[in-house]
């Protein structure tokens, strides 16, 4: 098996729900890959075709080498899945929910399965639907890592997590890397998955806009640029210059503030900037989390160097 | 060699879990029934007080009240109402059991497949490895259980008060096959709503409605069909396959226990072959 997962063209329309649009992405054997997007972007679409929970329109995907609906037994024997909101029947105890689940793989040791709940302080004797949304997550946390599946698929797994549990979560996620597992997990927000993930691939409305690593990621965002000049500028001056872009000049009381976003070279705004007293300059990487937010949104689409087109 | 499986019942007993709950914990046909025990109970129990309550009217009914049953009811076996068998075929067999059968058949059905789907359970339960033929081989197996389960109260109930009754025309076997025909028509049923869910993806309140409102519309077929001269159209509802041959009477009838197994059969196989091809949804 030389790839955990691959998806090749992968297209997903029914209904009236937006599904997904020829979408291709690799997954590499113990590589933990974030998966981002709004709501709504096609991210539980995906999940649910690498789980063979549905089938693609268009297009072909492989988990572990094999056909998740055709194999799909095989493939399920391998992996680890959590849901976003894990739904079980609230009138069983976290203790017999998990037992029984376990009992399908074929059964998971006791110790491991109370290890996992110690660890996310989970409370086995408690009936489901007494537990808070976050206390139910955990539940399937250790559903989905009791066996160490060679694969995790994980779907906004720590929603309803308190910051304190998300880092156990995380905690969790590298120990799986280490021992060689395969992580894919989705999420809508860039910090969470930030710390822990070794590649980013990022889509809206169906659509792959972008796959690099953490750190390509941080190279490929723009900069944030305050200039304070001396003396009252004219902000058309600075306009055209390439690569500027939301720029903003606001007259103070020692002269004028110029911001603006930087793609590309600097060059350019600092020659132009040159020509008058300047009193200030700070310049700042723009965050993660805004370059995300930028993908996110159409008009800020020359922030990826390989965002795609959108109709 | 013994085969050891290390399973989360070996070793120190997980919080939690109680003894009873590790045992039906084993399997989806075990757990299913495990989770469903008390519904399951309660529809054993309603089902079989409400059968020895009117089996027990019997005593009390005169020639007088026989006789005053319109006509209109005769096609829902009211026609005999002197003969224990002919009372039984009425009032127990022929209207209240059956159609408590044929609810708890469209009520536990339309959680077999449908209700899980609608919360979402399914995805979790289908992302390990088990086929979704499995699953819902398992989900029947657990509501066939339910079915007979019934019948056994149901007989057990008419046993316990056939003498008290003056049900005593009638045999221990007679009884016995009137029960095996009535687990029969709860599984058609059941199997009708749990085809309809694994089939489509309708959620719950739907499946119920189609399969409840089906069983009743065949009821009224299978009631009225004589009065418009056209008893052949009972032949195409299950209650004549479940009443027809009198079983009281007549023990149990081959065919027509056939003719209600194979309508079960036909539908769960209908059913797993679209719940095998088709996208599971929320």
């Amino acid at each position: 098996m030389n790839t955990a997962i691959v998806l090749s063209e992968l297209t997903k329309t029914y209904g009236t729900r937006r599904g997904l649009t020829e979408l291709s992405l690799q997954v590499n054997p113990g590589e933990v890959l974030g998966y981002l997007g709004p709501n709504g972007a096609g991210k539980s679409t995906t999940i649910r075709l690498m789980l063979g929970l549905i089938r693609p329109t268009s297009g072909a995907i492989r988990v572990l080498g094999l056909d998740p609906h055709a194999d799909a037994e095989k493939v399920h024997r391998r992996i680890g899945y959590l849901a976003g909101d894990f739904l079980v029947d609230g009138r069983q105890r976290a203790g017999e929910c998990l037992a029984f689940l376990g009992n399908l793989r074929g059964g998971v040791p006791t110790q491991r399965i109370g290890e996992l709940a110690d660890r996310l302080e989970l409370d086995l004797s408690a009936r489901i639907k007494s537990l808070s949304k976050g206390n139910r997550q955990k539940v399937g946390l250790v559903q989905a890592f009791m066996h160490r599946p060679e694969l995790l698929i994980l779907d906004e797994p720590t929603s309803g997590l308190d910051p304190l549990m998300q880092q156990t979560f995380l905690d969790m996620v590298t120990e799986a890397r280490d021992h060689g597992q395969t992580v894919f997990m989705s999420s809508h927000i860039m910090s969470e998955v930030e710390s822990v993930a070794d590649r980013v691939a990022i889509i809206r409305d169906g659509r792959l806009v972008a796959t690099d690593t953490v750190a390509g990621l941080r190279t490929r965002s723009l900069l944030q640029v305050r200039i304070d000049f001396a003396a009252p500028v004219a902000a058309e001056e600075f306009a055209a210059l390439p690569g500027v872009t939301d720029l903003a000049v606001t007259g103070t009381e020692h002269g004028a503030t110029l911001t603006c976003r930087l793609d590309g070279s600097p060059d350019a705004l600092v020659k132009a900037a040159a020509r008058h007293t300047v009193t200030g300059l700070h310049a700042d990487n723009q965050d993660l989390e805004e370059l995300f937010h930028a993908y996110y949104t159409s008009e800020h689409s020359a922030a990826g160097a390989r965002a795609d087109r959108v109709a | 060699m013994t085969a050891v499986r290390n399973t989360a019942v070996s070793g120190p007993a997980l919080p939690g879990t109680s003894g009873l709950s590790r045992t039906f914990g084993r399997s989806i046909y075990t757990k299913t029934l495990f989770d469903n025990r008390r519904v399951l109970a309660v529809w054993a129990l309603a089902t079989g007080l409400l059968a020895a309550m009117y089996a027990g009217f019997y005593p009390q009914l005169t020639a007088d009240a026989a006789d005053s049953v319109p006509e209109a009811m005769r096609g829902f076996g009211f026609d005999d109402l002197t003969s224990a068998a002919g009372y039984l075929q009425g009032a127990v067999f022929g209207l209240l059991v059956p159609l408590l059968a044929t609810f708890y058949g469209a009520a536990t059905g339309a959680r077999m497949i449908s209700a899980d789907e609608e919360s979402g359970y399914l995805d979790l339960l289908l992302a390990h490895p088990i086929s979704r033929t499995r699953l819902l081989l398992h989900r029947i197996a657990a509501l066939a259980t339910g079915a007979v389960l019934i019948a056994a109260v149901v007989l057990g109930a008419l046993l316990t008060v056939r003498t008290s009754a003056e049900l005593d025309s009638i045999s221990a076997a007679g009884f016995t096959a009137q029960a095996v025909s009535l687990a029969l028509l709860a599984l058609a049923f059941g199997a009708l709503a749990t085809g309809i869910g694994a089939a489509t993806g309708k959620g719950r309140a739907t499946v119920f409605g189609i399969t409840a409102g089906t069983g009743v519309l065949t009821y009224s077929l299978h009631g009225f069909a004589p009065q418009i001269g056209a008893d052949w159209l009972r032949h195409l509802t299950p209650f004549h396959y479940y009443i027809g041959g009198e079983p009281l009477k007549n023990g149990l009838q081959l065919a027509d226990a056939g003719v209600l197994s194979a309508i079960s059969a036909m539908l769960i196989g209908l059913g797993t072959w679209r719940f095998s091809h088709r996208d599971i949804g929320r």
